[in-house]
């Protein structure tokens, strides 16, 4: 507790020095529109989280400004497009509100797009497909997955040298085929061949004859690039079936209730990290897990974080501005951003309105539950 | 060989628990006459509260199943009363109890969903027979035997229980006609709750299996029944339940021999073209008879 | 005025979806008006919805061309469904069409010269209030003067009792593969402005969820007049956002309890025909 007021401190004043005049004390307001119910309701639970928790600290640390508080205005939209677009004009219609925080959904975020363009500046904190930015209005702190995929997936491969590799990829989401197609592509130039691809419905729920199909190509490794729940669901299946080789996972591994849930045929199989609080311990990191686990009795995850970054990059922009702020001086200020300082990936640099992830850090579950540097099995 | 052989048993296993699931939704829809969209958190509910009973109250497996098939039969016949019941006497027709439990679905979904703190959780292993008996070189997950032993002891029963017993006479005596079952000395009332809590309990089997198999007990796990168990209750037909039973297996077949041998991606169309072919050549499923209208 | 003005632009896409969603309710009413219960009319939409963004978007072709051909094709995708359903009897045809929704989705994200597949298909154009307004009201028109055309009175025998429809000289099937064939050009004009105001559309957006919500909207509104789908729209739009302004914590719970007591309470909907004639028989 002493060490995260220190740094709180430590952070409003390193923010104190710079600002010449601020803006006014008073309430600003954040629109967040919220996926915690429905098909992504686990993420999009815990990005709501980490966002709270943002605004409760910016506020604390008089981030923004002395006596400027910021506040989150949350809205459900159940992953639906339609919902999504009414809940944006409401914010829009609502002067108080500045800037607004949305989706999981590359495909909303399209459809939002064009809904503010010109009227108010969003920041997405969830959606991964590359192109969504579109400064000064729209933007992305999260680091797009792809280049991790691609760089774990050849890091695997010139480590273990596959001759065949399999792929299971999520027919219905565009992040992930192109995150697939990618990876794919970069083990194919190490000279391993494609034995099987096998598409997976984010909808599926039984992976014993996809895993059994797999497993049928005889593959030396078999990289998966789906959602969540497929992707526990496959790695448990190819594991119970006895599949002894190789198997890449991709992020949607890290969070600890998928160690929870699934257990000990996660151990060994590497996929590359953004945010985990055992293994990123820069001391905003800690700070933040620390005060993660606090408010919600649970480590932060991969999802919380990027909830957190979406609001840090807000009240940043904010705080360089001076006068009473308006939406088109937001915009303006973010498009200056050039990274999020506050953040919990010791570096997080934004090129284009989209954060990028600094190095790439390759993990895998322990037979014991902890998250560790990947190695190449001996 | 050994692969094909591998995907039939995967295929039989999946079948029968779209098969229970159906045999289920079939009895509502052949008995009460209702399309009810809410079926699928039945089973929802019942993979929820067979974990909660396996992980907080540690009951063993045939315990914990049974504390989950309860709780589906119960909450069956409690959107029974609360949803169904009052239309009956208005004669709002399959279309008016279509929309009430369009309204339980959503209730219950989202109660689910808090139910499960959002996330998507599994059995603990050890919670159930998790291990892999080998048949010869055939690996043979002890879940999938439980699966496909279910699916024949429940339709067998089912199929006893409404051809044989007076039960079930009553049962299709309301299905057919309610007024003239009354007149026959039928208490409709009573027949109703007891069929609201078989199907209920069914397709609670089907969930607690599912959740456990696939570790995916969530608000999600329904919804995949539900269309998967309604496929198959077009192919086999409701007013039989071994139509459902044996279109469920084909189902879960044909899904899995199609992903195998044909596509991955076009896997659910092709399984839902062979549906709807299949109803052109036989439009009243697998055991259906001439139909006599019904005003 | 300028809390006028700042309300009008809160909620004015809130009417845009209920007037899109009309449309959807407005097909599927086409054929319950003939005894149908069909969710075919996400198909239509679908067919509809992509065939306009790829002449918008691709062949620029202008909106007033766009619309029409977006019905047609909805037209053209429901009379040869409609070949194979109707050979269906009531019950399997509900069965069937939801079975259609499945195979049209895996279509759709498979072809993606022809839908964008996976990743989309972004709209350049959007589809202002007033001609949606404009539309609806058009369309709303034209169900007015069938509702009292032969046709109208046909389907009506036909819902009543396809057997003493026939002795009466009326062709059931013939008059439910019109009411199919208004469905499917009602959906797919739905379909395209759904599009055009989503301003992206993808495999997602012709899904289970709308079949529910236009079944839902048309029963809740009154399944025995034209009237009612669209009232039965409106509501079932408006009431999430509702729900959300009233009671944001339990606005799922919420909006069922709703639905579940409004059909309760009036299981005939909002608009019902029957009940104005029963109060002016009272008088």
């Amino acid at each position: 507790m002493a060490r995260r007021l220190v740094w709180l401190m430590a952070s409003a004043m390193a923010l104190g020095t710079t600002a010449q005049a601020a803006v006014p004390p008073g309430e600003y307001l954040v629109g967040f529109i919220t996926d915690s119910t429905g098909p992504l309701a686990a993420a999009g639970v815990s990005y709501t989280r980490g966002a709270e928790l943002a605004a409760a600290e910016v506020t604390a640390s008089n981030a923004i400004a002395t006596g400027a508080k910021l506040s989150l205005e949350i809205k459900e939209a159940g992953g639906d497009a339609a919902r999504s677009i009414q809940n944006m004009n409401q914010f829009i219609a609502n002067r108080r509100i500045l800037a607004t925080t949305c989706c999981i959904l590359s495909g909303i975020v399209n459809s939002l797009k064009p809904v503010v363009a010109g009227k108010i500046p969003l920041v997405v904190y969830g959606a991964t497909a590359p192109g969504l930015p579109a400064p000064p209005w729209v933007y992305s702190v999260t680091a797009l997955p792809g280049p991790s995929d691609t760089a774990t997936a050849a890091l695997v491969a010139n480590a273990m040298k596959p001759k065949t590799v399999a792929y299971f990829v999520s027919a219905d989401n565009d992040a992930f085929k192109a995150r697939m197609a990618a990876a794919e592509k970069a083990v194919t130039e190490t000279g391993a061949k494609t034995v099987a691809t096998i598409s997976v419905l984010g909808t599926d729920t039984d992976f014993t004859a996809p895993a059994t199909q797999a497993m049928g190509a005889n593959p030396d490794a078999i990289m998966i690039y789906t959602t969540q729940t497929p992707c526990a669901g496959i790695i448990a299946a190819l594991r119970a079936r006895g599949y002894k080789g190789m198997i890449v996972g991709n992020d949607v591994l890290a969070p600890a209730a998928i160690w929870k849930k699934i257990g000990a045929p996660l151990v060994g199989v590497p996929f590359p990290l953004s945010f985990s609080p055992e293994v990123n311990q820069t001391a905003e990191a800690t700070a933040f897990s620390a005060a993660y686990e606090k408010a919600y009795g649970g480590p932060p995850d991969l999802y919380s974080a990027q909830g957190y970054a979406a609001i840090w990059l807000i009240a940043q922009a904010m705080h360089g501005m001076d006068g009473t702020p308006t939406r088109e001086g937001l915009a303006e200020a973010l498009s200056k951003q050039t990274a999020v300082t506050h953040n919990v990936y010791g570096g997080q640099a934004i090129t284009g309105g989209q954060a990028a992830a600094t190095g790439l850090t390759v993990v895998n579950w322990t037979a014991e539950g902890k998250l560790v540097k990947w190695s190449p099995p001996k | 060989m050994q692969l094909l052989l591998e995907q039939v048993v995967n295929g039989c296993a999946i079948g029968s628990l779209y098969g229970l699931f159906a045999i289920g939704f079939g009895l509502v829809f052949a008995t009460l006459g209702i399309l009810n969209a809410a079926h699928g958190t039945y089973a929802s509910f019942a993979a929820i509260a067979g974990y909660y009973a396996a992980t907080s109250a540690g009951l063993p497996f045939i315990a914990s199943t049974s504390v989950g098939v309860a709780a589906g039969a119960a909450l069956a016949v409690m959107v029974d009363q609360v949803a169904f019941q009052p239309l009956r006497h208005r004669k709002a027709g399959m279309i008016g109890a279509l929309i009430t439990s369009i309204a339980f679905w959503m209730i219950l979904d989202r109660l689910a969903g808090l139910a499960t703190g959002e996330q998507s959780l599994s059995f603990p292993a050890g919670t159930y027979p998790g291990g892999t008996w080998m048949v010869g070189s055939l690996p043979l997950p002890q879940m999938q035997v439980v699966a496909i032993v279910s699916l024949i002891v429940v339709a067998a029963g089912v199929h006893w229980l409404i051809a044989h017993s007076r039960l079930g006479a009553a049962m299709r005596a309301v299905g057919w006609n309610e007024a003239a079952a009354q007149i026959a000395g039928v208490n409709p009332r009573l027949v109703i709750l007891a069929t609201a809590a078989l199907a209920g309990a069914t397709s609670a089997l089907a969930g607690v299996l599912a959740g456990i198999s696939t570790n995916n007990v969530s608000a999600s796990l329904g919804e995949g029944m539900l269309l998967k168990g309604f496929a198959a209750v077009v192919v086999g037909g409701y007013e039989d339940v071994r139509g459902a039973a044996i279109a469920g297996l084909g189902l879960g077949i044909a899904e899995v021999l199609s992903a195998q041998y044909i596509s991955t991606s076009m896997r659910d169309a092709i399984t839902y073209a062979l549906l709807l072919g299949f109803l052109v050549l036989r439009p009243r499923g697998l055991f259906g008879r001439v139909s006599f209208v019904r005003a | 005025m300028l809390w006028l003005s700042d309300w009008w632009a809160a909620y004015q896409s809130t009417l845009a979806f209920s007037m899109v969603n009309a449309f959807f309710a407005l097909s599927s009413y086409a054929v319950m008006a003939t005894g149908i219960l069909s969710f075919a009319t996400v198909a239509f939409a679908a067919a509809g919805g992509f065939l306009g963004v790829q002449l918008l978007a691709v062949f620029g072709v202008p909106v007033w061309l766009a619309l029409p051909a977006a019905a047609l094709a909805g037209c053209v995708a429901s009379v040869a469904v409609s070949l194979i359903f109707l050979r269906l009897e009531s019950h399997w045809l509900a069965l069937a069409s939801l079975a259609l929704i499945l195979i049209t989705r895996i279509l759709v994200l498979n072809s993606p010269a022809l839908t964008g597949g996976v990743n989309g298909l972004s709209v350049p154009v959007e589809a202002p209030l007033w001609l949606l307004a404009l539309l609806l009201a058009g369309t709303a028109l034209v169900f007015w003067r069938l509702s009292s055309s032969w046709y109208g009175i046909a389907a009506c025998a036909v819902r009543e009792d396809p057997a003493v429809a026939s002795s009466l000289g009326i062709a059931p099937k013939r008059v439910q593969l019109v009411a199919f064939a208004i469905s499917g050009g009602v959906g797919g004009l739905g379909g395209v402005l759904l599009a055009m105001v989503l301003q992206f559309i993808s495999p997602e957006t012709y899904y289970i969820n709308i079949a529910f919500t236009m079944i839902a909207a048309v029963v809740l509104g009154g399944s025995y007049h034209w009237a009612g789908a669209i009232v039965g729209a409106l509501v079932f739009t408006a009431l999430p956002v509702l729900m959300q302004a009233l009671v944001p914590a339990v606005q799922d719970v919420a909006n069922g309890l709703a639905l579940l007591v409004i059909m309760i309470v009036l299981p005939r909907g909002l608009v019902d025909p029957r009940a104005w004639r029963a109060r002016q028989a009272a008088k």
